[in-house]
């Protein structure tokens, strides 16, 4: 059991060691020159992220990981967010969290990059639908939605009972990506008998984490362009003041700064209630809520900030706008805010009610 | 033909709109995904020119259709219903009614035609980089200089820029008046020398407005409309049936239509939480078309709106926004993909989503318009 202290020292240096890569100063410009590229993101700067230890963050110690908690991959996925990093660290994670030992190396160093795809339906927390299923050494079925696929060399098919690992290059494999309103893509993969290696366990867990760990993306990013307009309205002046001086703008931006702090703390707590609760429901309630919070709020947010800019905010080339788009992307992802409620209404333990 | 359907019930002449309308209007560009550039709407305007229809505000001496403003909007109207797109329009709504009631007899002969024609297209050079909201401090100049004036400035945000030949300007002609008062109204063909048009692209990834540089550039006294004092409250007054226009509920219409066919294709229509949704956009697009209508017959009888019609723009496009804004809960995952579900124009959540944005932000914020009310309407202190 780490005490309070050594956690905050450890979350500490998480996030010092995130400003290496992911700058809460940064100007964008990389996550611009990325923005409807193939595959969307760097792979010298996903290996980089792996030599930091960050994809194999929760992967335990004995199994070349660094055995940290949710606390502190939230921590980091919070300074993603803040930069808007387009390399997909949260499914990259989960994936190695599902691997076994002899399949990890390659991939947490970042020669390899494996990628889950658990989603069949839209709007859908269900891991193995019954779509897609792994009988005699292959995996037939149809997975949508894979964050970042056109950079996978391989996918983690998630199977009733486990995972089916498949070679993007195997036959009876097919991969056909859209362009995300983000810049990056999603996948949509087809696998007709498509050889592949199954892999038994419980993916649940691991997949709660990627869940907290996008509300925590969500949250940096929501933070960051709401530091970035309360600057606008210090500078920007019409009228002969600051725009800021109007109260129209105060009080908006007061509510905005509720939301923002609604969802740190929702977050904050949900991220320790994974790491000190043992109980399944009352672990995933509070992702839920988590999640839904996020999801809530970086849309309040984000739209609020584009119309404190004014004209500039509708502009490709003010920031306001990335985030926006991004948030397009990420609250729906892993479950959006209505199916988070739906979720923790069914999960919340019963003293909640009154 | 024109004066037949002014003396139309209105009713009939609805009808005989709506067909036309429908037998008429280029298929390929209906509902378009985006708001259209000359190139690919030009087609519907020549259209209406043909059939004399472009105008409808202008006087029939000008070669406008003579309608009260009534018709017009009910013109309005079933072009939205039809999802007509919105052509390059300045000519029309702001220069024509401009010149009519300011303009010389040399002006009018020379640009009226020409806006009838197609061969002008207008674009509206107000915003500055450092003038938006507070436009009266626009520091763009036109110095008189024997008879001709020179401009120097920039415009900014300045929509189809990129496909018009005219531009029509507030410059200052006296840097020592009051704010308001030092202002002109000129009208400047883009191809002249000192003129620079550098495309934006909006949130949507559409080339829609412009940055427009005015370096030097030479127009003779005669670009000067009305007295060289009098640019700003001419630009006001051009003001009232725009405040009209954004605020018909048929944006927020079309969009509840969309959600309504989103709803259907994510098979959640008939889920009891989603009713009770969209009936609460139903009932809010139904409320605002019976505030709306209380501003149509205003018009209808002659009279010109007061301050108190900003409440139509702050309410439509927030409640535009508010659909779009279910449709992306609706549309779930989809509502992050760049291009419309299926390749289905009717089935572009993320599209109208981002498209709703700045309808909050041009026509004067809806901040600025709450000002309007609490000040001249509420007449609040402060
Ligand atoms: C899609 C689009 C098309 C446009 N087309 C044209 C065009 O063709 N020609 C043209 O000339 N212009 C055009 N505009 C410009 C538009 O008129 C301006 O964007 C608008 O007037 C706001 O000015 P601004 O962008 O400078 O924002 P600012 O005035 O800087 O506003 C920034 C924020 O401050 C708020 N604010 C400012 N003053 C106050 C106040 N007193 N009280 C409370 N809040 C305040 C605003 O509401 C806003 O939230 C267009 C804009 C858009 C978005």
């Amino acid at each position: 059991m780490t005490t309070a202290e050594d956690r905050s020292e450890s979350l500490r240096m998480i996030r010092d060691s995130a400003a290496g890569i992911a700058p809460r100063t940064s100007d964008l410009k990389r996550i611009r020159a990325l923005r409807f590229t193939e595959p969307g993101f760097d792979r010298s700067v996903w290996r980089e992220m792996c030599e930091m230890g960050w994809l194999g963050l929760l992967v335990p110690e004995d199994n070349g990981g660094s055995g940290l908690g949710v606390q502190e991959f939230c921590a980091l996925t919070e300074e993603l967010g803040a930069s808007l990093i387009p390399e997909p660290l949260i499914a990259g994670a989960l994936a190695a969290r599902l691997l076994p030992p002899d399949q990890l190396a390659e991939v947490l160093s970042g020669e390899r990059i494996v990628l889950p795809a658990w989603q069949e339906k839209p709007l859908s927390l269900d891991l193995a639908a019954g779509g897609t299923v792994f009988t005699n050494g292959t995996v037939t079925g149809k997975k949508i939605f894979i964050p970042m696929a056109a950079g996978a060399d391989a996918f983690l098919i998630t199977v009733p009972g486990g995972c089916a690992l498949v070679e993007r290059q195997a036959a009876g494999v097919h991969l056909d990506c859209q362009t995300t309103q983000d810049g990056g893509n999603q996948g949509t993969l087809t696998l007709e008998n498509a050889p592949a290696m199954f892999i038994a366990g419980d993916v649940s867990d691991a997949f709660e984490t990627s869940i907290m760990a996008t509300s925590a993306y969500l949250l940096g990013a929501m933070d960051r362009v709401f530091g970035m307009t309360m600057d606008y309205l210090k500078t920007r002046e019409q009228f002969g003041r600051k725009i800021g001086s109007f109260q129209a703008l105060q009080h908006r931006s007061a509510d905005l700064k509720i939301q923002v702090s609604l969802a740190r703390a929702t977050v904050n707590a949900a991220a320790k209630t994974q790491d000190d609760s043992t109980d399944p429901a009352t672990r995933k309630a509070a992702v839920s809520r988590a999640k839904a919070r996020a999801s809530d709020a970086a849309s309040v947010v984000t739209r609020g900030c584009i119309q404190l800019h004014g004209g500039i905010g509708y502009t490709d080339a003010a920031d306001p706008g990335l985030f926006l788009r991004k948030m397009m992307v990420l609250a729906p992802a892993y479950g959006s805010a209505a199916l988070h409620r739906a979720r923790f209404r069914d999960l919340a333990p019963a003293g909640d009610e009154d | 033909m024109a004066q037949d359907l002014d003396s139309l019930p209105d009713d009939a002449f609805r009808l005989v709109v709506r067909e036309w309308v429908e037998a008429n209007y280029p298929p390929d560009i209906r509902n378009p995904l985006k708001r259209l550039h000359w190139d690919e709407c030009k087609s519907w305007y020549f259209l209406l020119a043909e059939k004399g229809w472009l105008c409808p505000g202008w006087p029939k001496d000008y070669g406008g259709m003579g309608l009260s403003p009534g018709k017009q909007l009910i013109m309005l109207d079933e072009f939205e219903r039809h999802g007509c797109a919105r052509t390059i329009d300045q000519g029309v709504l702001m220069v024509g009614p401009l010149l009519i009631a300011h303009g010389t007899e040399e002006q009018k002969a020379f640009f009226l035609p020409k806006v009838l024609t197609g061969e002008h297209v207008w674009c509206q050079g107000y915003s500055e980089p450092n003038a938006g909201s507070d436009l009266a401090s626009l520091r763009t100049v036109a110095e008189r200089d024997g008879d001709e004036y020179v401009i120097n400035g920039q415009k900014i945000w300045t929509s189809m820029a990129m496909d018009a030949n005219w531009i029509y300007v507030l410059a200052r002609t006296d840097r020592k008046a009051k704010k308001q008062e030092g202002i002109g109204f000129f009208l400047v063909p883009m191809n002249m020398p000192g003129i620079t048009v550098r495309p934006l692209l909006t949130l949507d990834l559409n080339e829609e407005f412009a940055e427009t540089f005015f370096d030097d550039v030479r127009v003779p006294a005669s670009a000067l409309v009305g007295l060289p004092n009098k640019g700003w409250s001419m630009a006001k007054a051009l003001l009232g049936f725009e405040r009209i226009f954004v605020g018909s509920p048929k944006q927020s219409a079309y969009a509840l239509a969309r959600l309504r066919d989103l709803a259907e294709r994510m098979g959640v229509a008939d889920d009891p939480d989603f009713q009770a949704v969209a009936m609460r956009h139903q009932q809010d697009v139904d409320d605002l078309t019976d505030l709306y209508e209380v501003y149509v017959e205003q018009v209808r009888q002659g009279e010109v709106p007061g301050p108190d019609v900003s409440m139509l723009k702050v309410y439509q496009t927030e409640l535009y926004q508010r659909i779009t804004e279910t449709m992306l809960e609706v549309a779930g995952e989809h509502s992050g993909m760049l291009e419309p579900m299926e390749g289905n124009r009717a089935l572009n959540p993320a599209g109208l989503f981002l498209q709703s944005r700045p309808s909050t932000i041009y026509s004067g914020t809806n901040e600025i318009q709450r000002n309007i009310l609490s000040k001249n309407v509420l007449e609040l202190p402060g």
